[in-house]
């Protein structure tokens, strides 16, 4: 088992039970119809990377279960025999909120989408650790989960907050570092829980953490 | 440290390793022109006949595992590239209940399958990766990587998808559905084929003595369009270069690109011109998914274990369903080659202007 240490430069974290507010969507994307083509995981993924401060460079997306609403229109369209949106299906797969963080930031760097259940956090911090090392750059992690779709409460069992989000800026150090503290928040669903504690160091002024490659 | 490919196996349309090489060397499209998917119309797609996909991970991972010099893999990272993990077995049950009630969350998303692999073979760990096309060819991006540093001894990549409806309605709204077999890199191509495979391949820090070695990798986004490539093929002459950089290649040292090559119009046009600005007529392309279609996120690891087999048999794959070329400067061969292939070049694109390149070489 080989750890990195690594120093937090920044982090954000946002959430809400029902609906993220307030995402600053109009600053952030000036371009009306750009905007309008958005998902919500993409918005929310704008907002935080906008809240770390962090431009472009190497990016590790997780989510668990990705772009929710689009994947159900699409389920629903196929169920009642309608022809698919093209924007839904386009939208639906598994990278599209930081490819559309490329496109409006003109980011030509690497992304890469790691979504692993329950664990996802955590092997998308694993995989930043790695991206920072061998890139020896500051790389962004941030990992979301949008489940507001109509009918949630059919198989929603475990999330108090519907919408969630947290990122941070990683870079590789020499530094003495700690490993990450494990605090559930409650009500953030288990595939955030390792990237909140993260954040949630930051915030205390704990800077240096050890991750597993 | 050095990464070395070990062992591999694959199942798609055409079959298993030996039958899909076969086929790729006779030109036999494994395609298969349906008419149940699309109301009123048809389409091109590659499929399989299997119970469920699960069932496919466990006979391609066992025969990898039995192939290798392991006892097991509780040493083994596991790294799967999806674009659809579990959906299938989910959307089916949506549309028989037309309610979320009976699907279990923890079947439907990516780690669907990695979870289920980890308790049919132990692994240490397991990550999985959804990018699209590139999933699979992702993974071999951070396995490499992960030996480069020295953090894991093995690594088994597995690509895996099957057909899902919601998919290849989708190709089809997005008008890039051909309903016929594809026809990469023609002047007349109309569209790709949605196909299905699992794939899985054992990377190593040790060599053995059929190794190949995985010798260089490169990764890029267009920053351009969510399903269409950049016309100027930057994002994919980026990952192109950087692969050969990462190799410490030149593009003389390659023998063969084995091209994403849909034969969506968008896709191939960008791919050949990236590949004419690299490699002019210098080096041999083709697209083997004339012969396998589209297998998605499973697509690079299975184009991965095409590239392994045409450097092992010293034999390039030749282009299938093709009439007349678009780009004529690209050297597109229509018969299998024999020569030495010491290093190839595997694309892979995806929404989103995700781009991947791999780099497999002979060992020295």
């Amino acid at each position: 088992m080989k750890k990195v240490a690594l120093n937090i430069v920044s982090s954000a974290k946002i959430f809400a039970p029902i609906k993220i507010e307030n995402l600053n969507e109009k600053k952030l994307v000036p371009n009306m119809m750009l905007r309008r083509r958005l998902t919500r995981n993409a918005k929310v993924m704008l907002y935080l990377s906008d809240q770390c401060n962090f431009e472009g460079g190497k990016i590790v997306y997780g989510t668990c279960f990705s772009e929710l609403e689009e994947t159900a229109k699409i389920a629903n369209s196929v169920l009642e025999k309608r022809l698919l949106s093209p924007t839904s299906f386009q939208n639906s797969v598994y990278n599209t909120a930081p490819s559309y963080f490329s496109i409006i930031n003109k980011d030509r760097d690497e992304i890469i989408t790691i979504s692993s259940g329950m664990k996802t956090s955590l092997q998308t911090l694993k995989t930043a650790a790695l991206q920072a090392l061998i890139s020896k750059q500051r790389v962004l992690c941030v990992c979301i989960e949008c489940l507001n779709i109509k009918n949630i409460e059919q198989i929603n069992r475990c999330a108090d907050y519907l919408e969630a989000g947290a990122a941070v800026v990683l870079e590789v150090c020499d530094d003495e570092a700690v490993e990450v503290e494990q605090k559930q928040t409650d009500g953030i669903i288990g595939a955030l829980q390792d990237i909140f504690s993260v954040v949630n160091m930051h915030e205390n002024g704990k800077n240096k953490i050890l991750m597993e490659l | 440290m050095k990464s070395y490919i070990n062992s591999y196996e694959l199942l798609c349309d055409a079959g298993d390793v030996k039958a899909l090489m076969d086929a790729i060397y006779a030109k036999e499209s494994a395609i298969t022109v349906d008419k149940t998917y699309i109301e009123d119309a048809t389409a091109g797609l590659g499929i399989m006949q299997y119970e469920d996909i699960y069932t496919l991970l466990k006979e391609v991972v066992s025969k990898v595992l039995k192939e290798s010099n392991l006892e097991d893999f509780h040493n083994t990272l596991l790294i799967l590239g999806s674009s659809v993990g579990g959906m299938q077995e989910c959307e089916e049950i949506f549309y028989a209940q037309k309610s979320y009630e009976n699907i279990d969350p923890n079947r439907y998303s990516m780690n669907a399958l990695t979870d289920y692999l980890e308790k049919e073979f132990g692994f240490y760990d397991s990550r999985a990766i959804s990018t699209a096309c590139t999933s699979s060819a992702n993974a071999f991006v951070l396995a490499k990587r992960l030996i480069e540093a020295g953090a894991y001894e093995n690594i088994l990549v597995v690509g895996a998808d099957g057909l899902c409806k919601s998919t290849v309605l989708g190709f089809y709204a997005l008008s890039v559905l051909s309903g016929d077999k594809c026809r990469p890199f023609d002047k007349n191509r109309d569209g790709m084929n949605v196909a299905e495979a699992v794939a899985a391949i054992l990377i190593q820090n040790q060599k053995k003595e059929n190794s190949i070695e995985l010798k260089g990798v490169g990764a890029s986004s267009d920053a351009y369009h969510m399903t269409n490539p950049n016309p100027d093929a930057s994002g994919a002459i980026s990952s192109m270069q950087d692969a050969l950089k990462d190799a410490n290649l030149n593009p003389s040292d390659v023998e063969y690109i084995n091209a994403h090559g849909t034969a969506t119009i968008a896709n191939d046009r960008v791919e050949a011109k990236a590949v004419e600005e690299i490699f002019g007529i210098d080096a041999f392309v083709s697209s083997t998914k004339a012969i396998t279609g589209h297998t998605l996120g499973a697509a690079g690891a299975v184009e991965a274990i095409v590239s392994c087999e045409a450097i092992k048999r010293s034999l390039i794959p030749p282009q299938a369903n093709l009439t007349e070329l678009e780009n004529k400067n690209i050297n597109v061969p229509l018969e299998p080659v024999k020569m030495r292939v010491k290093n190839v070049m595997s694309n892979s694109f995806a929404f989103g202007g995700n781009n991947t390149s791999l780099i497999f070489g002979e060992c020295i």
